[in-house]
């Protein structure tokens, strides 16, 4: 079977796994928000650019898993030099995370340009992560982004009470004895991963969008956080597979800003018809 | 030969003289924004002011005229709103609010840039991270000279936004640090928070044929926040981040040539790297300076313990009871070599003697252990035995002037609530 409907079959399974990358975004994202951690990963997004082209650099070979696990080298890297900052210096959270995004997108601009300006086999493909592309992945590439996906909301599922419970109500878990600081870490490093695998999707730029918008249109529904976490995780699916249409469809059109976009017309349209919801956390 | 030598000389000169201005007016705003916690408002209005541009640029705008600058201080304005609306409105906490706001605003821009490429003068990857290397080919003719139109607009910009930081510093500086105050003394508050918005929006729009809409975050906040770790007034931060500015500006752009990489991009890692180096070797608070001075503590504190155990070691002896101090520490006998080689002891391992410089420091140190021991005596109702501890730790840290104060307040006495004698202050 090589197409259904006249739609490849390539083009397919690569929908079906961005899909999935859309659900779990959505899923962890929305935990995130409810923790008030929803730029958490931001710039840990924008650092993923230095680890993928380093992965080229080191391996000389363009695999998505190499690039991929050379991301999240360097976004897990970023989160650790904020905890520096933090810890050794007077800057404030908010400039550490603007000092992180900003010089680790640089450095990522830096290395992605010397490989383009020396003509390296394969490199000038790298330039997709800034944006999502999601034409050029292979029905294997989706596999894995799918299966990443999956293993991170079987995560959150084994985990949920204690995760909505610190995101509510973090002072109250710590009196039961349970290890908050724990529990924000994992947190954090699974929003890292998400950024990571919606990396070829959305790009290194707007993939933050896909654990922001999501969760907040979902919240404008429901005030139950098992309700909100699946509605987010669907909107970020419809969101996702509509990039992917979309970016097969128009030349030259990335994939992430057309995710972006349809998952802020789905938030704009939830606050616009959702009922009875108006203020509060 | 030489003439063409000296033509690419002066393009790499305008180059870095726009990076220098154009980051110049970003780090000024950014002092601003880091002091007032706003960095991530600095982030988001980056990003934000893309659609800004390109609909002004489809509108017939020049980049760097005046239609796009007003346009993108528009869209500036406009994130801000949203994003305020969607906190009130729809109940999001900020973050997440801007987080919609900006992520949405830039995706809308980048699919303009798209969709109009054939059409207008941008293209996607000039949007992301600039084309500096491209600025001096576009000039315009200035009193008989050729000028890149990116300098003409760059400098215009920050000649603005200094005329304005002059002209209103005192406002900020009150908004900045006391709002409410600001507020009472009839500062009209909002006015200058948006007057911050409106500049980040104008320095954000001179730097983006330069730098590029996402590393104009690194120009805003990075030479403000070196600046911060380095000095402690608002004038001389913004000085210095305009220097760090400056300096990231021409060493990125050189090293850029030399590697032939992007020049924001290496601007944006050299800025990286001078805020690294100020975190370790800021004079104050950097973190080799700290470790330095705790390093420089624990020597005087254990230098101190062992012309005090030597003191009384001789105080026990006087009293027939012997008793040869010794190290228990590598620490300790490196401390009890180095006093005795700069005079301090006198005899051999195992058999320490003050020097009368020696019997000084040391009758100090014990002098300020006692007198403490005799005022917590006096004013607590700690028991005889939890006396030695705080006693041992404050030893270290009491000058002449509060021992004078001790003794004036528990009276001068022969002894401590252990019995043994306070020396007399010898200092």
């Amino acid at each position: 079977m090589t197409s259904l409907a006249g739609i490849p079959y390539n083009t397919l399974v690569v929908a079906a796994g961005v899909a999935a990358v859309g659900f779990a975004a959505g899923v962890i994202g929305s935990l995130g928000v409810l923790r008030k951690r929803a730029l958490a990963g931001d710039a840990a997004a924008h650092a993923t650019l230095v680890g993928v082209a380093a992965a080229f650099l080191v391996t000389g070979r363009r695999d998505l898993p190499v690039l991929l696990l050379g991301a999240l080298v360097a976004a897990v890297a970023s989160l650790g030099v904020l905890v520096l900052i933090r810890r050794f210096t007077r800057t404030r959270d908010d400039a550490a995370t603007a000092i992180v995004l900003g010089v680790s997108f640089g450095l990522g601009i830096t290395l992605l340009s010397g490989i383009t300006a020396r003509g390296i086999p394969g490199g000038g493909g790298l330039e997709q992560f800034l944006l999502g592309h999601t034409a050029a992945l292979t029905a294997a590439d989706a596999g894995l982004l799918a299966a990443v996906s999956a293993a991170a909301v079987l995560l959150v599922w084994l985990g949920l009470k204690e995760a909505v419970l610190v995101a509510f109500d973090p002072d109250f878990a710590a009196a039961l004895g349970w290890p908050v600081t724990v529990i924000d870490y994992a947190l954090v490093a699974l929003v890292a991963v998400m950024v990571v695998v919606g990396l070829p999707a959305a790009g290194a730029v707007l993939v933050t969008a896909l654990v922001v918008i999501p969760p907040v249109a979902a919240r404008q529904w429901t005030d139950r956080a098992g309700t909100m976490l699946l509605l987010a995780g669907l909107i970020g699916l419809v969101s996702a597979v509509a990039g992917v249409a979309a970016s097969a469809v128009v030349p030259r059109l990335a994939t992430g800003p057309t995710i972006v976009l349809m998952a802020a017309a789905i938030f704009a349209l939830s606050l616009l018809l959702a009922p009875g919801r108006r203020r509060g956390a | 030969m030489n003439a063409w030598l000296s033509e690419q000389a002066a393009m790499h000169a305008w180059a870095i003289a726009t990076a220098a201005v154009v980051s110049s007016g970003c780090a000024l705003v950014g002092t601003l924004l880091v002091v007032r916690r706003m960095s991530l408002l600095g982030d988001a209005i980056s990003h934000a002011v893309l659609p800004g541009i390109v609909v002004a640029v489809l509108a017939g705008g020049r980049p760097g005229g005046m239609l796009v600058l007003v346009a993108a201080v528009v869209t500036a304005l406009l994130t801000v709103w949203l994003t305020q609306a969607l906190k009130s409105r729809a109940g999001l906490a900020e973050d997440a609010a801007a987080g919609v706001v900006f992520t949405t605003l830039f995706a809308a821009g980048v699919v303009l840039v798209t969709a109009a490429a054939a059409r207008i003068d941008l293209d996607p990857s000039c949007v992301l991270h600039g084309i500096l290397e491209l600025v001096p080919f576009d000039t315009v003719r200035l009193g008989g000279f050729e000028v890149p139109r990116a300098f003409v607009t760059a400098a215009a910009v920050f000649g603005l936004l200094l005329a304005a930081a002059i002209l209103t510093w005192k406002e900020q500086l009150a908004t900045a640090f006391d709002p409410a105050a600001a507020r009472a003394a009839g500062i009209p508050v909002g006015l200058v928070t948006t007057g911050l918005l409106a500049a980040t929006a104008l320095a954000t729009v001179a730097s983006f044929e330069a730098v590029g809409a996402i590393l104009v975050v690194a120009m805003l906040v990075v030479p403000a926040a070196t600046a911060e770790l380095l000095v402690h007034r608002l004038p001389w931060m913004a000085l210095v981040a305009v220097i760090v500015a400056v300096f990231a500006a021409c060493a990125g752009y050189l090293a850029a040539w030399w590697f032939n990489t992007s020049a924001a991009g290496m601007m944006a890692v050299v800025l990286g790297l001078e805020y690294f180096a100020a975190a370790v070797l800021a004079p104050s608070d950097g973190v080799l300076s700290r470790a330095v001075a705790r390093l420089w503590l624990a020597w005087r504190v254990t230098c101190e313990d062992c012309l005090a155990a030597v003191w009384r070691s001789e105080e026990l002896a006087a009293d027939g009871r012997a008793e040869a101090p010794t190290a228990v520490s590598l620490w300790q006998s490196v401390a009890f070599r180095w006093l005795a080689a700069s005079g301090q002891l006198v005899g051999a391992q195992g058999a320490w003697r003050l020097s009368t410089r020696g019997r000084v420091e040391a009758e100090t140190v014990v002098r300020s252990h006692r007198l403490w021991e005799a005022w917590l005596g006096r004013h607590t109702e700690l028991p005889l035995d939890h006396l030695h501890p705080p006693a041992e730790w404050i030893e270290h840290h009491l000058g002449a002037t509060v021992r004078k104060r001790i003794e004036a307040e528990v009276g001068v006495q022969e002894s401590d609530p252990h019995g043994r004698s306070i020396p007399p202050e010898r200092k």
